[in-house]
């Protein structure tokens, strides 16, 4: 029998999940201290926006980290996998560096309309490069299990998205719902990745790989 | 499970692998896929590419109809 790995995976002992969930948790914190007006003070806001980004980051390290492993139990391993996360990785870092000089330009900067124009292009393209990641992943997977798990999880995601977008459109034309910015429908793809993958765990017993 | 024309397949890996005291992960080793493949094929969960099913057909040294069977 071929010995077993012993590699200690993700960061300080804790993998990719447990990160994602401290995100979570965070970026709730965050929320709720804006919206609550417990912290007015815009600037103060930004910098503890930094804690989530922060930990997301560290997410991206432990999901690398166990992509190192072939055998981790639940997080599936790979090169494909590994440039997949650094991908993510890059694209976030982007998106969130990008929204943050916008939201400054916004508000605190008296910038020309052309700039403006400019700096509200680029947190799309941080996003748009997640889209591409996932692309390249499933081209790259050579898995072929794990590739059509990343497919079925994308075309969870696609209908979840596009479909919320369908029914709300509608019912916004209508004037029987608010408004909601175009920028959430891809909040709600990422939904449906999580959605994808809960049911791949059900019906594959693996969560897949995205 | 994933069925082929109506009709799902059956395997004999977990046995063949017990045969040869391979844990899943080192038949995944040996096949170049992940354990979770392993495990789902094993399981029936899903069906193998005909490249992957010479590939396991080649690693337990057998032809691919004394490993796989129609139900």
């Amino acid at each position: 029998m071929m010995a077993q790995t012993d590699k200690i995976t993700g960061v300080l002992g804790r993998g990719p999940a447990f990160w994602a969930v401290m995100v979570f948790l965070s970026t709730a914190l965050v929320l709720t201290l804006a919206f609550t007006e417990a912290v007015e003070n815009y600037a103060t806001l930004m910098l503890l926006t930094a804690i989530p980004c922060a930990l997301a980051m560290v997410m991206f390290r432990a999901g690398y980290k166990s992509a190192d492993v072939q055998d981790n139990g639940c997080a599936p391993g790979g090169e494909a996998q590994k440039r997949y996360i650094k991908r993510t990785a890059i694209s976030t870092s982007l998106y969130l560096i990008t929204f943050a000089v916008l939201m400054l330009a916004e508000r605190e900067w008296d910038v020309s309309r052309q700039v403006l124009m400019v700096l509200s292009v680029l947190p799309g393209l941080g996003i748009v490069g997640v889209f591409w990641a996932i692309a390249r992943l499933i081209v790259e997977e050579t898995d072929e299990f794990m590739r059509m798990l990343v497919v079925r999880q994308a075309l969870i995601a696609s209908s979840f998205a596009l479909s919320l977008a369908s029914v709300w459109g509608f019912m916004e034309s209508a004037d029987v719902v608010p408004h909601i910015d175009a920028y959430y429908w891809a909040v709600a793809f990422f939904i449906g990745l999580i959605i994808g993958a809960v049911v791949n765990r059900i019906e594959h017993g693996t969560w897949g790989a995205v | 499970m994933l069925c082929n024309g109506g009709r799902s397949l059956k395997n004999r890996l977990k046995v063949l692998r017990a045969e040869r005291d391979w844990s899943q992960a080192d038949l995944a080793e040996r096949l170049g896929v992940s354990r979770q493949s392993v495990n789902a094929i094993e399981k029936g969960r899903y069906d193998p590419s005909l490249p992957l099913a010479f590939t396991i057909s080649e690693v337990f040294e057998l032809p691919i109809e004394a490993i796989f069977s129609r139900d």
